[in-house]
């Protein structure tokens, strides 16, 4: 199996990361039929354009690239998640406060920048998110797309043995 | 997979959005960028425009502070008062002053190209 774009923060347009499938051997890991390997994070650029917080639980978030929308989840249940509860209370607090201060840059109408783990929730591709920045470069979301564009024409898109 | 719920707001330039775009019809849910020509503060309406063409945006929704000849980037649905009276009811919108146009719009047809391609290619 092709493995090299595991754990690689994939850019990519909205319009191909919702054309992302789980694989069935493996739900955690996703697919388009154009990608031969293997994506399990993703990197985005796009306008906030819906932030639905509920505190102390998640931040759920749209980020519209112009190619369509990503939808994002940011977990903010660190203190009472049962995932968090053999971690040590100093760690987690720490993740918790990192989460909230990411939570806090989510305003609808900013252009950001969100990295993250690839997931499904009913049926929908969102991305779990690890990583939030604001892009004040008006012509950061163009460099992304011509970035995007670029690496799917010479590197996502191609089989191994062409590259 | 499901799509999600929001529209996203297609990329257009003012100059193709004419009657023959796919995109000029009710409701079309689009991203649009200009150099504000006008704004009125009691309507909130503001004109754009981006070489010959121009635009009425409603920002009632928006909290900007409006500079003539600043650019600006809407998102939002394209609603028609009459046949003639076009205007984007803005749901988000940014001051993009800085930002490259000639290359904003090489980067919208390439973009275009990009997905036909990807459309065909995952064609039957």
């Amino acid at each position: 199996m092709e493995t090299t774009l595991i754990n690689t923060h994939v850019k990519l347009l909205a319009s191909d990361f919702n054309a992302l499938t789980p694989l069935p051997s493996d739900p955690s890991l996703f697919s388009r039929s154009a990608t031969p390997s293997p994506l399990s994070r993703a990197e985005t650029v796009g306008t906030i354009t819906s932030r639905d917080l509920k505190p102390g639980k998640f931040l759920r978030f749209t980020i519209d690239d112009g190619t369509g929308c990503i939808p994002c989840i940011l977990w903010l249940n660190h203190s009472n998640s049962p995932y968090f509860t053999r971690r040590s209370p100093t760690d987690v607090r720490q993740i918790a406060q990192l989460a909230a201060s990411l939570a806090s840059l989510v305003q609808v109408g900013v252009v950001a920048r969100v990295r993250g783990r690839i997931s499904g929730y009913r049926g929908v591709v969102q991305i779990t998110v690890a990583d939030v920045g604001v892009e004040r470069d008006p012509n950061a979301e163009i460099l992304h797309w011509l970035q995007c564009v670029k690496l799917a024409w010479k590197c996502y898109n191609v089989s191994p043995c062409s590259r | 997979m499901a799509a999600p719920i929001i529209s996203f707001g297609a990329l257009v330039t003012l100059e193709e959005l004419t009657s023959a775009s796919q995109h000029f019809k009710e409701g079309a849910s689009l991203r649009v960028t200009g150099k504000l020509q006008d704004y009125n503060v009691e309507t909130a309406i503001a004109i754009i425009n981006d070489g010959a063409a121009t635009l009425k945006v409603d920002t009632q929704h928006l909290k900007i502070n409006f500079r003539m000849s600043s650019i600006y980037q809407f998102i939002g649905e394209l609603h028609f008062d009459s046949p003639d009276e076009v205007v984007l009811k803005a749901r988000v919108g940014r001051n993009v002053d800085g930002i490259d146009l000639n290359l904003y719009h090489q980067s919208i047809k390439l973009l275009q190209e990009f997905q036909s391609d990807q459309i065909r290619k995952q064609a039957p």
